[in-house]
């Protein structure tokens, strides 16, 4: 039985009393994440360090409490909304950029350190960092390991998962490992690799080696505006068959458009159907050669004005309307449910023209704004909760999106992850036996199944299904092993 | 010693159900090129996957090559070109797609192009009881599960056999150069990397460092201008990319270091055969006995590194310390009769 008043004395002697919280307000504050799904929480704490996240993992193993482990709660999935009062695990206190060490490419980082403090901390020394999730303002290095997080620049560079060295975690039963390594390769299963993108369901990391790159000479932003979505789309799928592979490719539509101009005041056309953010980096003369090539595209599908920024205070404001776009949407009505899935660079019209006729079905406003060059997209329906009936279309208009983006080849999800929202999709994409082998990941990392249960895996999926129920265990192989030995 | 053809999928299931129900030990295998990494021991059957080699699908808009695992590199690249890209492996061209995975093979070009783990959007694998399992999606990006996609990349086939992967490709460089200079390598190749803003790679030997670059050709003479710059250099426009299981022939064995980049020069300190990847922190190392990859280890080991045997004798080294017990239930989990490619593990005793 689960002793919330034992686990809580327990962590007060291990880290303080001012670093848990059990009060009514802190629990309904640590409740829920940005999704739409709010839960509840038995146990608030703050560990300072690997030491004090050990603790509660003890501390709630003791008192049969489960972990969610949480960084700002940015999450949009409901991955850090505890269920079944649990002890919720913040990363908060720990947000210290431990050393960058450039000689090496790397920087060690506490989990809660925010990704843009990272990034801007970086560049003052002239490196860079490269996933930016568009919450990166507020969202930690930790979350964005625990989502595999992207961004707009993760099109070259690739999402968080190619930028982690090491971690260390402190696993279920109250080891900590250290996955991964400072080389470019670690002895073993890539177990690092598998703790990325895991949403707190394997481990608390409370320390991330990223990797770092030089900040390249050259960056342009180029601002192209169409009069059809199908154009934007075409462009992106020309610039990429030319060879080029931009930093990022950003595409809004009108209404994220209107939305963002009023509050950005970027002077983005309002009046264009559709307009991309370009970002090209490298070297001055890559940058050259490659801003040709993706004017030359956009002319080929009718491309109405390409605006370059001339200054880095001019990309800055290009940016900054779309990083606020989420901000923005608060004046077309007071809440708004976003989605995350990818689906093929070349549908990304005819997707959206489907989204666009889901919105209508169901009453909604629908604004995109997205990854174009990942086929990432975003959209977004805004609404009141307040009239009555408009959940249950918000909802249904949900499924049918994962379910147009799945049809069309894709993902359910590209970096927000699965959490509670999405779980149920899961079988969708994913066989009984492919869902069995995640469960088999899962309860290698934690067999007890205390860490953020609920989540990711639908009902149903075990790893017994697919292995266990056939006789075998764990003995059984280490036996045949040499001592000391490492599959 | 058997050997198996299948040319689906269902026949690896029903190859390896049939094993694991009968405990013969099988070891998968494609081009035999990566097969010294982990030293696997004899085997009732071998697995062929050769002829899982077809084109599922391939879109060069879409920047993504869906193939069989058993694609020779040589077959997939000329398919690849035909679209303008590339998978950035840099393997024999009769290695196959999961071999290069199943050894974690990246390309000496890693700096620029990154590692093969990060180029896997999707697997299928046979486990060793016969179940096809499937993890990531076909598209550029996912956060859908776990990444057991990555788990798979170097894991030896010890989890399961590669049956078909879709692989993220990229435009082929438009030119290609190898800027040369003469002289102690690390040193000069130090100020090779910090002066030539995104090089495929700063390769140091002993006594010379080899600077591959690759993109548009006017991005190429930027490049060379800043590496004139700091040493005297010249150009080969003809010069590949070296191979790392073909370096150093004529040494018996060749090991693959992999430390953090500052690292390097602690490791190869009076050693006379090797290849670095500055940056990376890859060193191709060969040895002439097990006394020198002993050393070798030692030094690799006290650097917070690893040394793996990638051609020849010697097998992985030792076995990480950390999550043993994870590692062990993921092996148990995915074969449950340990009949996959047994004796390939890290750790192994080798002697």
């Amino acid at each position: 039985m689960a002793d919330p008043a034992a686990a809580r004395r327990a962590l007060e002697a291990a880290l303080g009393a001012e670093n848990v919280l059990a009060d009514p307000l802190a629990l309904q504050l640590y409740a829920r994440d940005a999704s739409m799904v709010a839960g509840s929480a038995g146990l608030v704490a703050f560990p300072r360090s690997t030491d004090d996240a050990v603790a509660c993992v003890r501390a709630a193993s003791a008192h049969g409490m489960a972990i969610v482990p949480r960084g700002a709660g940015t999450g949009l999935a409901g991955g850090a909304t505890p269920v079944g009062d649990p002890l919720v695990v913040v990363s908060s206190k720990m947000r210290r950029i431990l050393e960058v060490r450039t000689e090496d490419r790397l920087a060690w980082v506490e989990p809660g350190v925010p990704n843009l403090d990272l990034s801007n901390h970086l560049a003052s020394l002239g490196w860079t960092y490269a996933p930016d999730p568009s919450s990166q303002q507020t969202s930690t290095i930790g979350g964005n390991v625990n989502t595999n997080a992207g961004g707009p620049h993760c099109l070259a560079y690739g999402v968080t998962a190619a930028h982690v060295l090491a971690l260390d975690v402190v696993l279920s039963d109250g080891t900590v490992a250290r996955l991964g390594s400072e080389g470019p390769e670690t002895g073993g299963y890539d177990l690092r690799g598998l703790v990325v993108g895991s949403e707190g369901t394997l481990g608390i990391v409370t320390a991330v080696c990223v990797r770092i790159a030089p900040r390249p000479p050259a960056i342009r932003t180029l601002l192209l505006d169409f009069t059809a979505v199908a154009d934007a789309a075409e462009t992106v799928s020309e610039v990429i068959a030319r060879g080029v592979v931009p930093a990022a490719v950003e595409m809004m539509d009108q209404g994220i458009t209107i939305a963002a101009e009023r509050f950005a005041h970027a002077g983005y056309p309002i009046d264009a159907a559709a307009i991309l953010l370009v970002e090209l980096e490298g070297l001055a003369s890559t940058v050259d050669v490659q801003s040709r090539e993706v004017e030359s595209a956009a002319r080929s599908h009718g491309v109405r004005t390409i605006r370059v920024a001339t200054d880095d205070a001019e990309r800055a404001l290009i940016w900054k309307g779309r990083k606020s776009a989420f901000g923005a949407v608060a004046q077309i009505a007071p809440h708004y449910h976003l989605h995350d899935c990818v689906v093929p660079r070349t549908k990304l019209a005819e997707v959206l023209t489907g989204i666009y006729a889901i919105a209508e079905r169901h009453d909604l406003v629908v604004t995109n704004v997205f990854h174009a060059g990942d086929g990432n997209l975003h959209p977004l329906f805004s609404f009141d909760l307040r009239e009555p009936g408009t959940l249950e279309r918000v909802l249904a208009a949900a499924d049918e999106v994962v379910r147009l983006c799945v049809a069309a080849g894709g993902a359910i999800s590209g970096e927000h992850g699965i959490g509670l929202e999405k779980r149920d999709f899961m079988p969708l994409v994913f066989s009984d036996d492919d869902l069995a082998a995640m469960a088999c990941v899962r309860s290698a990392f934690d067999p007890d199944g205390r860490m953020n249960p609920m989540k990711v895996l639908p009902d149903g999926a075990r790893c017994g299904d697919f292995a266990a129920a056939r006789g075998h265990d764990v003995a059984r192989v280490a036996a045949d092993l040499p001592a000391g030995s490492w599959i | 010693m058997e050997t198996l053809h299948p040319v689906t999928a269902v026949d690896v299931a029903d190859a390896l159900r049939s094993a694991s129900s009968r405990g013969v030990d099988v070891l998968p295998v494609g081009g035999r090129r990566h097969l010294d990494k982990g030293n696997p021991g004899p085997v009732d059957v071998e697995l062929w996957t050769t002829q899982l080699d077809g084109v599922v699908s391939y879109e060069p808009a879409e920047m993504i090559a869906t193939v069989g695992g058993g694609m020779r590199i040589g077959t997939l690249q000329a398919t690849l070109a035909e679209g303008g890209q590339e998978w950035p492996v840099d393997a024999p061209g009769d290695a196959t797609v999961g071999g290069v995975i199943a050894a974690g093979a990246s390309s000496p070009r890693r700096l620029r192009v990154g590692a093969v783990r990060d180029s896997v959007l999707r697997v299928e694998i046979v486990t060793g009881d016969g179940r096809i399992v499937r993890a990531g999606a076909p598209t550029v990006k996912q956060s859908a599960g776990y990444g057991i996609t990555r788990a798979i990349v170097g894991s030896l086939g010890t989890l399961g056999v590669i049956t078909e992967v879709a692989l993220k490709v990229r435009p082929l460089p438009r030119a290609r150069r190898a800027v040369i200079a003469e002289g102690p390598g690390l040193d000069l190749g130090a100020g090779m990397l910090a002066a030539v803003p995104f090089a495929a790679a700063v390769l140091a030997d002993p006594g010379r460092v080899v600077a591959s670059l690759e993109g548009w050709p006017d991005e190429i003479e930027e490049q060379t201008d800043a590496a004139r710059r700091v040493a005297d250099v010249i150009v080969d426009d003809d010069a590949g990319v070296p191979v790392a299981v073909e370096s150093f022939p004529d040494a018996p064995i060749l090991a693959e270091a992999s430390v953090a980049p500052s690292q390097l020069g602690a490791v190869l300190d009076g050693r006379t055969t090797w290849r670095a990847a500055l940056g990376v922190g890859t060193a191709w190392v060969g040895v002439r006995d097990l006394d020198e990859l002993d050393a070798l280890r030692r030094r690799a080991t006290d650097a917070g590194g690893i040394a793996p045997v990638i051609r020849g004798v010697g097998g992985l080294g030792p076995a990480p310390a950390a999550a043993r017990d994870v590692t062990l239930r993921l092996r148990a989990a995915f074969d449950p009769a340990g009949v996959l490619s047994r004796g390939r593990f890290w750790g192994a005793s080798f002697h």
